[in-house]
């Protein structure tokens, strides 16, 4: 899982393009959106195409993108139950 | 203010202005669902011409009808030739006016207008003000986009296509339908019976690329800017964007709530068309214009950018 | 250049954005998310905005860029996206698909809510006229172009009607 977490962390700062950023600036629990870092709509939908490239998980639904993008925990608990690839 | 002297349409409901407005005014709706039109794409709802277009090609045989109705000629100096377009030919926008006006044999350099949705409207403001400025005596403002892999691509990957023919103003509302169509209004300052194009306004939300402001603040001040001095009960018509999708709709009615137009009657025109981009703004405008007859008439439009326009038409 | 002044610059290229966003901008971070365009748009903007205003001058509200390309080189990126085998469209990228973002990026920046606008034009002589039509008090307007990957030129400037 600690795995996961840290590699879905490098995958959201390259899909998302925050520069100067590392693995170890993001909390793990810390929430994604609104305070945290301070994701936005675009930056949602990004998330969505991430999981279905990277792990073979397709959203139809973007507000189901609600719960699983509280923080980068939830979503590797989400993608571990979840992923096809 | 400057005057229309020729238009047309061409589209999936229609090869001229009068076929589009019967299809129109008899329900009829060039929506359908697309399951292997572009590889990979997910089945979605659209309004496409039965036999693909080529870009070129498609706007000069709408502008040739809307020129020879108004007059003027094409090769003429005081002629400008307008393109409201988003994705032109194949991404490429600068290529296609150029071959579009050597085609009219026009030796200006032609204008194109690239402001997301809101090109249409735009373009007809862009010819209002040079005719005004005396740059020109003529306008040929041609909108026209085609659907492409890349665009329905890229609208399914933001979740904003409806997999349904779409509802404006609906609360089952889903989301928006894409369409392809050309459309032509040649416009003049020289004084002429008919439909004029009155005043015009651009104004940018300064709040977010992709989605339009809560409190419609661009929308709202164009609606301010374009109704100033006139009655909300003398306004024939009011040609909303009513793309379908749950902000726009939402963010239009504020908009035309804090502009006191609330009563004015609307019209949206997606389920016909479907949103057809950089024809949208020029082909709305027209079938506004059709239905109306005669009095006042605004087409509103709002796009990525932040970016909204609107303009007034008047006819006695 | 600024202001007939040349500006020194260590790197070339994108890199040379991302220093002149640090020297001039900084501390906003959505500048990493934008495409060339909108990054040579908004760091040009940022430098002229920056300076001290002339006094009694009216704030600009209007925005009014040009170019031949459109949005070319992000266009092409996005195209990577959809590309056979590898279908994973990307959203982040698709909005940056129309030149006018660049325009949108610098109004909500310095939240201008006037006119913004734009054009595709042959040549850069060809804005003038379309400039001078436009109703006005203050105006950031100019040439901001990036067809190819590393390759990008802008020349912008405030036009203030009096």
């Amino acid at each position: 899982m600690e795995q996961l977490i840290e590699q879905l962390k490098q995958q959201i700062i390259e899909s998302l393009n925050f520069e100067d950023m590392t693995p170890a600036d993001i909390d793990a629990d810390a929430p994604l959106f609104g305070e945290g870092l301070g994701l936005d709509s675009i930056d949602a939908l990004e998330l969505i195409m991430l999981l279905d490239r990277e792990y073979g998980i397709k959203l139809a639904d973007p507000k189901a993108g609600k719960a699983i993008f509280k923080s980068v925990r939830i979503m590797a608990e989400y993608i571990q139950a979840n992923r096809t690839k | 203010m400057v005057y229309c002297i020729g238009h047309n349409i061409i589209s999936p409901l229609g090869e001229d202005t009068q076929s589009n407005v019967k299809a129109v005014q008899s329900g009829h709706s060039g929506l359908k669902i697309y399951t292997d039109r572009f590889a990979d794409v997910e089945p979605f709802c659209a309004s496409l011409f039965a036999t693909p277009q080529q870009f070129v090609p498609l706007c000069t045989r709408c502008a040739e009808t809307a020129i020879r109705q108004s007059g003027i000629q094409g090769d003429s100096n005081d002629v400008i030739f307008i393109l409201s377009t988003t994705k032109g030919d194949n991404l490429d926008l600068l290529t296609p006016a150029l071959s579009i006006a050597r085609h009219f044999g026009n030796p200006n350099s032609p204008i194109v207008v690239s402001n997301a949705c809101t090109s249409g409207v735009c373009a007809q403001i862009t010819a209002k003000r040079l005719l005004e400025a005396g740059l020109y005596k003529h306008a040929v403002v041609i909108g026209c986009d085609i659907q492409t892999r890349f665009i329905v691509s890229g609208f399914q990957a933001f979740k904003a296509l409806s997999p349904e023919p779409c509802l404006p103003f609906s609360p089952e509302r889903k989301g928006l339908n894409l369409g392809e169509a050309a459309a032509t209004i040649v416009y003049t300052a020289e004084p002429h019976e008919g439909w004029r194009l009155e005043a015009g306004s651009i104004h940018n939300d300064a709040n977010h690329l992709s989605a339009p402001s809560r409190t419609g603040e661009g929308a709202f001040r164009c609606l301010q800017d374009v109704t100033e001095g006139i009655q909300p009960h003398s306004i024939s018509l009011l040609g909303v964007h009513g793309t379908a999708t749950s902000y726009n709709d939402a963010m239009e009615t504020v908009a035309l709530e804090r502009a006191g137009l609330q009563n004015v009657p609307i019209s949206a025109l997606k389920p016909f068309y479907g949103h057809t981009m950089g024809a949208a703004g020029v082909l709305e405008t027209i079938i506004g214009m059709q239905l109306v007859q005669k009095g006042t008439f605004i087409k509103m439009l709002s796009g990525f950018g932040g970016v909204n326009a609107a303009i007034q038409l008047r006819c006695e | 250049m600024l202001n007939g002044e040349p500006v020194t610059v260590q790197e070339t290229g994108d890199k040379m954005l991302v220093e002149l966003y640090r020297r001039y901008a900084g501390n906003y971070p959505k500048f990493f998310k934008m495409d060339t365009l909108s990054r040579l748009g908004f760091i040009a903007a940022e430098i002229l905005l920056g300076q001290p205003a002339d006094q009694g001058q009216p704030q600009v509200q209007t925005v009014i860029l040009a170019n031949r390309s459109a949005s070319i080189k992000n266009d092409t990126d996005y195209q990577a996206t959809i590309s056979d085998g590898k279908y994973y469209p990307s959203p982040a990228l698709f909005v940056y698909t129309l030149p006018n973002i660049v325009t949108g990026e610098i109004a909500i920046r310095h939240h201008i809510q006037g006119e913004t606008a734009f054009y595709i034009l042959d040549k850069e002589e060809e804005l003038a006229p379309i400039i001078h039509s436009t109703p006005f008090e203050a105006a950031l307007t100019g040439w901001c172009e990036c067809s190819k990957p590393n390759r990008f030129y802008a020349k912008l400037q405030i036009i203030w009607n009096n």
